[in-house]
Formats: structure tokens, C-alpha cells, sequence
């Protein structure tokens, strides 16, 4: 079963860290994707640029579109990243949510992949690569 | 450069579908998700259960790390799945975003964290990995 690992929290200001504090924490994150990796759990996993890089496409009644800039929701904490992890059950997916080295005010939303099974449809092949 | 579409919107609405209603939904997926591998856009997406089914690991709080059920944020609209996808500019991921199925919500696109630049903290060492 696939799990999605949603990172979210406050969008840090990273001018005022430390080329050594920066380091750490990027050395924290490939340790724990070398973890995933070695376990044979990890699928695919990136981290996002900021929110206000980003862009929203909103969907109308109809099918027409409005593009707006920034995130869906303007809110303090955004999506800060992602991991798509394979594992036994969603236990299994908390334990490796534990394990992410997010700073305080952060957390990990963890959520089981759609069961297409249920509606009955034979599960679509979908992940192509494994992330690099 | 990689690509990150998040969809987002209410929960719900297809309790009362037929099967029929349901393959037409599944199909209209499936026809994005084979263009978008067809055009050698797609990395990586998937579906997600609703958001009662998520669980949230809170970050520490001294050497705790709370744990609760349901989502992040207990709003009316939440993430509903997402695609990773390779595209040549925020533009190009902008024009697959709005050939997404959704029937209503949004679609948030984000460009991937460029890591060398990240490390370096300088806008040269961006300029060099493109």
C-alpha cells in the first residue's frame, strides 16, 4: 500500500540560518531519504519552492478556469513538500512520519493513496520512476 | 524542471453516482494521466483517501511528537491527490493544471525546490544548474 507524507508548516526564513546550520538540516533530510531508500520504502518525494512561487488554477461550474498567483489558500502553514513511501499499512507510514526531521511547528499529514478497487476498478499503473 | 500540482476541493459528491457516472469520472483520469505520460510530462500522482482516513504526526514538543487523527487542518476543502510532472516552464505546468478533470476546487502548482541553489544560497549556483 502507498502512503502520501504531506510536510506542512510556517515558510521559513532561511537568510538568517547558517551555511552550517544549513547543512545540518540539509544533511538530516538525505540521511533520511538514504533510511527510506535503504528500506526499499521510498517511491518518489520532492521538496517545494515557497507558496508565493507558486500559482492556482481554480475550476468553475462548467469546466471554466481562472488562474490566480500564490497558493489555494493563504494561509500561515503550507505545503513544504511531499514523499509517496511504500509500506505494510498505515502504521508502518506513521513510524516513518515520526522520523522526518521537520523543525517544531511543522507536521506530517499521512494519508493511504486511493483504494480504485473499491469503485471497481483494477488499481491504475501510476508511478513511472522512482524520484531522483 | 519538476512540477508539483496539488489537487484541492471539497469532499464527497459521489455517493449517489452511478457506475456509469464512475467510469466516465475514472476515464476522464485516465485520458490526463496517459497524456501527460504520453508527452513524457508524468513523474509521479496518485489519489488519495479522504482526509478522515489521514493521520498527523505533530512536530516535537520537547521529545514528543503528537499524533492525531484526521488532517493537518480540518477544512472544507482538502487535498485530493496530486502529479509530479516535468514541464518546461511555470507556464507549460500552468496549461496541464488546467486540463486536470476536477469538477469544481483548485489546482495549486509549485515549482520543486532547485537543491544546489538551496545549498549554495546564492543566486549564481541557480543560474548554473539550469
Amino acid at each position: 500500500m502507498q502512503y502520501v507524507l504531506a510536510i506542512i508548516g510556517p515558510e521559513g526564513d532561511w537568510q538568517d540560518v547558517s551555511p552550517e546550520e544549513m547543512k545540518a538540516s540539509m544533511d538530516a533530510w538525505s540521511a533520511f531519504e538514504q533510511e527510506l531508500a535503504d528500506a526499499g520504502a521510498l517511491v518518489a518525494g520532492e521538496g517545494l519552492q515557497e507558496s508565493a512561487t507558486g500559482r492556482t488554477v481554480h475550476f468553475a461550474e462548467g469546466g471554466d478556469t481562472t488562474v490566480t498567483d500564490g497558493p489555494f489558500a493563504e494561509t500561515k502553514e503550507q505545503l513544504g513538500g511531499f514523499y509517496l513511501l511504500e509500506c505494510a499499512d498505515i502504521d508502518a507510514a506513521v513510524e516513518w512520519a515520526r522520523k522526518v526531521p521537520v523543525v517544531a511547528a511543522s507536521a506530517i499529514e499521512v494519508r493511504p493513496v486511493m483504494d480504485y478497487t473499491q469503485f471497481g476498478f483494477e488499481r491504475p499503473k501510476r508511478t513511472a520512476e522512482v524520484s531522483s | 524542471m519538476r512540477y508539483m500540482l496539488t489537487i484541492i476541493g471539497e469532499e464527497g459528491g459521489m455517493e449517489d453516482a452511478t457506475p456509469e457516472d464512475m467510469q466516465a469520472v475514472m476515464a476522464a483520469w485516465e485520458e490526463y494521466t496517459e497524456a501527460l505520460k504520453d508527452a513524457g510530462a508524468f513523474v509521479a500522482g496518485e489519489g488519495l483517501q479522504p482526509s478522515a482516513t489521514a493521520t498527523t504526526v505533530r512536530g516535537y514538543e520537547g521529545d514528543e511528537r503528537p499524533v492525531t487523527d484526521g488532517p493537518f487542518a480540518e477544512s472544507k476543502e482538502q487535498v485530493g491527490g496530486f502529479y509530479l510532472i516535468e514541464a518546461g516552464d511555470l507556464d507549460e505546468a500552468l496549461e496541464w493544471a488546467k486540463k486536470i478533470p476536477a469538477r469544481g476546487g483548485g489546482v495549486e502548482v509549485r515549482p520543486v525546490l532547485d537543491y544546489d541553489a538551496f545549498a549554495a544560497g546564492s543566486a549564481s549556483a541557480a543560474e548554473a544548474s539550469n
